[in-house]
This record gives structure tokens, sequence and C-alpha cells, in this order.
């Protein structure tokens, strides 16, 4: 009698003993955090739908009455929000291009030997160190302010010392700021992906008869694709809820020229104490975001899938 | 097609620092196949990236086709190199990949397509010209970036290590192939390895380097039966060659306690009273130890025996001195087992004598 005689024909996957009881083990630890989660976020949010359906205002103590979908009729009819939107998108575009071009040119310099590189790298990195509230600050005192800013010093020389620049390009002023600080980030991500690119490629490139220019469009620009395309996904989910940097400049002034949904939605909430229509406007920002972020993280997942070989 | 000629070409990575390839002086003829051989960190690769403008040549001159390359780009110099990785673009398709080199010297669709088709034909990627990289073998990869290199119909072929990140059965099939292709083109190519067995069977001529300085430049055979010194004569050869250095005596040389008869036209080289004696493995006649000695056999017990079918290797270390090791190669089956007492001859005129100190050929 040989052993293989008594084995049923077919090979079936062994089954770990007890997986499920095992699994509820492992995951137990994880449920306080999960519960807090909820907490947090999720009930919040509920709330929010609650009083967007309500006419609430905060000095009018009793005034809140169900209103029904009222607050959405008024959000979708205000040409303000409609204008605070555009803003949003302008600025979180505009400084996550801005930056990413600019943070790809600094991790192409970065990414040759020369003396003193570690120091300028430090040096290029520390923009993004610093509190947002502080480089805001910075930049509307130090850089921006019309009578000591250093801009304006700079450019007294050149008979154009005069400008308010905060008063004049409000939204642009803010963008600056936000690609100051955005720089180093997209840079690092990009130099990243610049040093993982294997030597013996680009010295192909340049056997095949490749210049400089042809060896960055044809082969580099390829491979930082994804990590392009991360930094880009990144910085927008950070920067499309950008606060502190309108609050500390421009306070999303003049009128609501600079302001961006965040900011619109807290003016309403706490200077115009309308609760109704500020929940509401949430809860439209909220359902926008989700549709436009299941894109964007799409976009993350295929780039990690087509990893190249 | 042109001759490439290494003119005492020097490369010092850093300042004061022993250079990786010390004053290499090379001359390979129109359309030759010459393999740079020598162990890791003997300046081959270097020197093959000094020809592809890689590397900068600090002292001495690189010359392809007359023309001295110092200073001029890899595009300028008319090369096609194949890399150990491949080095293939990873998001391009097999055919881009091809073409590419076609496309960077402005060369039309039309002909582009053309070429890279003739050359996917040749190496067997017609079916794979839409795939990318990644969903390749190993041995289709090498067959792009070869690709990839013939389009070009480049001057000189480079080729570092391309066969090493393949399986044996793969190497030695491809090895085949490549000789084969570069016969029929007729392109110069230069091809580096650590693998002596691809130096001796794919090039016409074999430079052997160590410690970035030439040690021979000669034809597999010339570099097997004469090599110029201690160095070429122990890397080339599997197993290696088996190198003593020993006392002379009257009439041949002392090896442990017996004395190793010396024709008396080998002896008539030796100058000193001591001399580096090379016996090739398949140079050693054995008896068996039991039947007495012979008259100038060298006594030893086997250690281990390498069965491998067509013959037999023995390792085995002598009976004076158990520091010494040999090594035989015998008929296979001989029926030779560990502990056994052997007795060794050489059966050879052809011994090869070295200096000692400095290791040159006598």
């Amino acid at each position: 009698m040989t052993v293989t005689e008594q084995r049923p024909a077919e090979i079936v996957p062994r089954q770990p003993a007890s997986a499920g009881r095992e699994g509820w083990i492992r995951r137990a630890p994880l449920l306080p955090a999960l519960i807090f989660t909820i907490i947090v976020t999720q009930l919040p949010f509920l709330f929010t739908i609650y009083y967007s359906l309500q006419s609430w205002n905060l000095v009018r103590p009793g005034s809140a009455q169900f209103v029904g979908l009222d607050n959405y009729v008024k959000v979708f009819t205000d040409s303000q929000f409609r204008g605070v939107a555009v803003n949003t998108v302008v600025l979180t575009a505009g400084a996550v291009l801005i930056s990413m071009v600019l943070g790809l040119a600094f991790a192409l310099l970065l990414d040759r030997q020369f003396r003193g590189r570690g120091f300028v790298r430090t040096l290029l990195i520390t923009p993004f160190l610093i509190t947002p509230v502080a480089a805001a600050l910075l930049w509307k005192t130090v850089l921006f302010d019309p009578t000591y800013g250093l801009i304006n010093f700079v450019l007294s020389p050149f008979g154009a010392g005069q400008t308010d620049w905060i008063s004049a390009f409000p939204l642009t002023s803010v963008m600056v700021a936000l690609v100051w600080q955005w720089t180093p980030f997209m840079m690092l991500l990009t130099l990243a992906g610049l040093q993982s690119q294997p030597h013996d490629v680009l010295e192909a490139a340049r056997v095949d008869g490749a210049g400089s220019f042809a060896i960055f469009r044809e082969v580099t620009l390829p491979h930082l694709r994804r990590f392009i395309e991360l930094g880009i996904v990144l910085g927008a989910i950070y920067l499309v809820n950008t606060f502190d940097a309108i609050y500390m400049m421009t306070q999303g002034g003049p009128g609501t020229a600079s302001a961006n949904l965040p900011f619109y939605i807290y003016q309403r909430a706490f200077l115009g104490f309308d609760i109704g229509q500020s929940a509401a406007m949430g809860v439209v920002v909220v359902i926008a975001t989700i549709i436009v972020s299941t894109f964007a993280l799409r976009l993350i997942f295929r780039s990690f899938q087509t990893e190249e070989g | 097609m042109a001759d490439v000629v290494f003119d005492q070409a020097s490369r010092v990575y850093t300042a004061g620092a022993k250079p990786a390839v010390n004053r290499l002086d090379l001359e390979i003829a129109e359309g030759e196949f010459v393999v740079l051989v020598g162990p890791s960190g003997s300046g081959k690769s270097t020197a093959l990236r000094m020809l592809a403008g890689l590397e900068e040549i600090d002292d001495g001159e690189i010359r392809i086709g007359g023309r001295n390359m110092v200073g001029v780009p890899s595009r300028d110099r008319d090369i096609a190199m194949v890399f150990q990785n491949y080095a293939l673009y990873p998001n391009k398709t097999v055919g881009d990949n091809m073409a590419f080199p076609l496309k960077m010297r402005g060369v039309d669709k039309a002909t582009q397509q053309e070429k890279v088709r003739a050359a996917a034909d040749i190496l067997g990627l017609t079916d794979y010209l839409d795939r990318k990289p990644k969903a390749l073998s190993g041995g289709q990869r090498q067959r792009v970036a070869m690709g990839r290199a013939i389009v070009r119909e480049p001057q000189v072929f480079l080729m570092d290590e391309p066969l090493s990140n393949l399986d044996a059965k793969m190497r030695v099939s491809t090895r085949t192939e490549i000789a084969a292709m570069q016969r029929r083109l007729g392109v110069t190519t230069v091809y580096v390895t650590h693998d002596q067995v691809e130096a001796m069977t794919m090039g016409d001529r074999v430079a052997l380097l160590a410690d970035g300085k030439l040690q021979q430049f000669d034809t597999p055979a010339d570099l097997y039966d004469k090599p110029a010194n201690a160095f070429v004569a122990g890397f080339i050869g599997s197993p290696a060659m088996n190198l003593f250095t020993l006392p002379v005596s009257a009439e041949g040389v002392r090896i442990g306690s017996s004395e190793l008869r010396l024709p008396r036209e080998v002896q008539s080289r030796i100058s000193g009273d001591r001399v580096t004696l090379g016996i090739r493995p398949e140079q050693w006649g054995v008896a068996n130890g039991d039947g007495g000695a012979s008259a100038g056999g060298v006594k030893a017990q086997v250690d281990v025996v390498e069965e491998l079918g067509s013959d037999a290797y023995l390792y085995a270390h002598l009976d004076d001195d158990a520091q010494t090791a040999v090594v035989v190669r015998t008929a296979g089956r001989s029926g030779a087992r560990r502990g056994d007492q052997i007795v060794l001859t050489p059966t050879s005129d052809e011994l090869h004598l070295f200096d000692p100190e400095s290791g040159d050929r006598l």
C-alpha cells in the first residue's frame, strides 16, 4: 500500500484552522480607531446635513426652523459661491501646476553633482518646513508690503516700487505664497523619481544618439510620470483646503476676490452666522470633492499599478 | 565598419588613485571580434565605457576608424552598445525601443519601420514588436537590446556582459547566436565578459586584463597554450592550471620529497634556484599508487572526485605536503575515489615555467 493511494485525486488548498476567529482577534485592536474616526468625521457630517435643512441664524436664538432644500437652492443661485468655486479651482490648479514645474526644474538641477549640493538641497526644502501661517505672514509683511516689502525695495531702482501687491493681485499673491511653500514638496517627489532612474537606460540613450533634451523628453519624463501624477494629486488634496494663507494674507478680500470655498464657508458660518446656508455649502463641497477625488484616487492607483519592468 | 585603437588609454577616477585602466594598448582590426576578459575590478568594463564615451579618457587616445575620440560625445561616435541589464526604455514598445536610435538620427518613419522589421525578423521578435519590455522574458529582452544595436548599422558594437543575466542554457545558445551574427554582419565588436568560456569561444582575439593592465592580447588558443604570465595561466582554463613554486634540482624540480624530471630544453630556461611550474589538469598522467611509484612521479591522495560524465576532475593533495593541492583531469568513470593513492606524472613536454618573482613566462 502506498501513501498516494489514500489521497484524493484533486489537490485542494489547506484551510488555515479557524480563520474567522483569528481574523477578528487581529482586527479587534483596530476597532477603537475606527469608532473614533466615525465619531469625528461621520457624525459631524450627519449633523451638517441636518443643519443644512434648517434656517438658523446663530445670533437669533430660537430662529431654527425646517426649510427643506431651500438652502441648497440659495447655494446654487449664489453668484458669490460660484465665483469662490472658480477661485478655488484657479488657486488649487495654479499653485499645484506651477509648483510642480518649478519643483521639477529644481529637482533636475539637484540631480547633478556639484559642490555644496547637500546645503543647497536643505535650503530648497526649508519653505516646506515652515508653518503655513508663518509663511503667509512672511510673504504678507516681509515681501509684499507696499512700504516695507522687499519686493518693492528690489524693484524701486527700476521705478516700479509702488505697487500694493496684495490689494492689486490678491489671488495671485496667495498663490505665490502657496507655490513657494509647495515647490519643495514637488521637488522632493520628482527628485526621488530622478534618483530611482536606472543609469544604464540614460547611458543607452546617450549611446543611441539622444541629446540632453531628447533624453529628458523620451526617457526621463515618461519615467517621472507617476511621480508627477502623485505629486499633483497629493498637492491638490492639500491645497484645495487652503485656509491659513488666505486668512493671514487677504481675509478673502477684497470682497471675495481671493476667497476659496473653505474660507467662504467659514465666513458665512462664523462671520455671517448663517449656519443653515453654510452647512448646505459644506455638503455641496463635500459631494463635489468626493466626485473629484474619486477620479484623483483612481489616477493614483492606476499609476501605482502600471509599474515598469 | 572601422578599426579601433587604444593607444595608452588610461582612466583615473580620482587624482592620485590607482588607475582603473592603466595605459591600455589594443589594436583591433576592422570586423574583428575582440573579447575583454578579466576578474572583477580588472578595468575591462571601464575600458569599454571609455570606448563608448561613457567614461573620460584621462590619458592617451582611443581611435575609431582613425578618428581620435577624446572629448567626442557618445552620440557622435557611431557606436551601438548592449548593456548587461539590457537598458531597454520601459515606457516604449519593443518596436519603438529598436527604432529609437534611428529616430534620434532623424531617419524618416518608413525607413525606421523597415529596418526595425528586418532586425526583428533576424532575431525572431516580429510577434513582440507591440509589447512593452516588461512583458518579455530575459532572453527576449536581450534580443531586443541586440536589435536596437543592429538597426543602427554602427561602426562598432560594444557589449558589456550581455549574457550574464541569462540562465545557463540560454547563455550557451545566445553565445553562438551572437558570434554567428557578428560574423555575418562583419561589424567590429568589443565584448566584455568575466566568463572565460565566453572569451575562449567567441573572440577572434582575447585581451586579458588585471588591475587595469593588459596581461595578454592573443588568440584564444595562444592564450591557453602560451600564457604570457602566471596570472594568465591561472585565469584561463577550467579547472585552473596547477601552479607550484618549487626549488630547482639537478634534473628537474623538487616537488614534495619526489623529483619531477623536466626535459632538458625546458630545464635550460630556468635561471634562478626556484621556479613556478604550471601544469594543466589534463597534462597529468595518473597511475594507481598501489602499484609502486614510477620514477619521477608525484604521490598524492585524492580528496574529492567530480564526475562530469565525459571527464572527471580529481582534487588531491600531495603526500609529502598536504598544503599543496593538485587538480587532475582524467577520463570519466575512472573509478577513483576519495582517499585513493595516486601517482602523477606530467604527460606533456608543454609545461609552463614562470619566473617566481615577476610571474613572467620563461
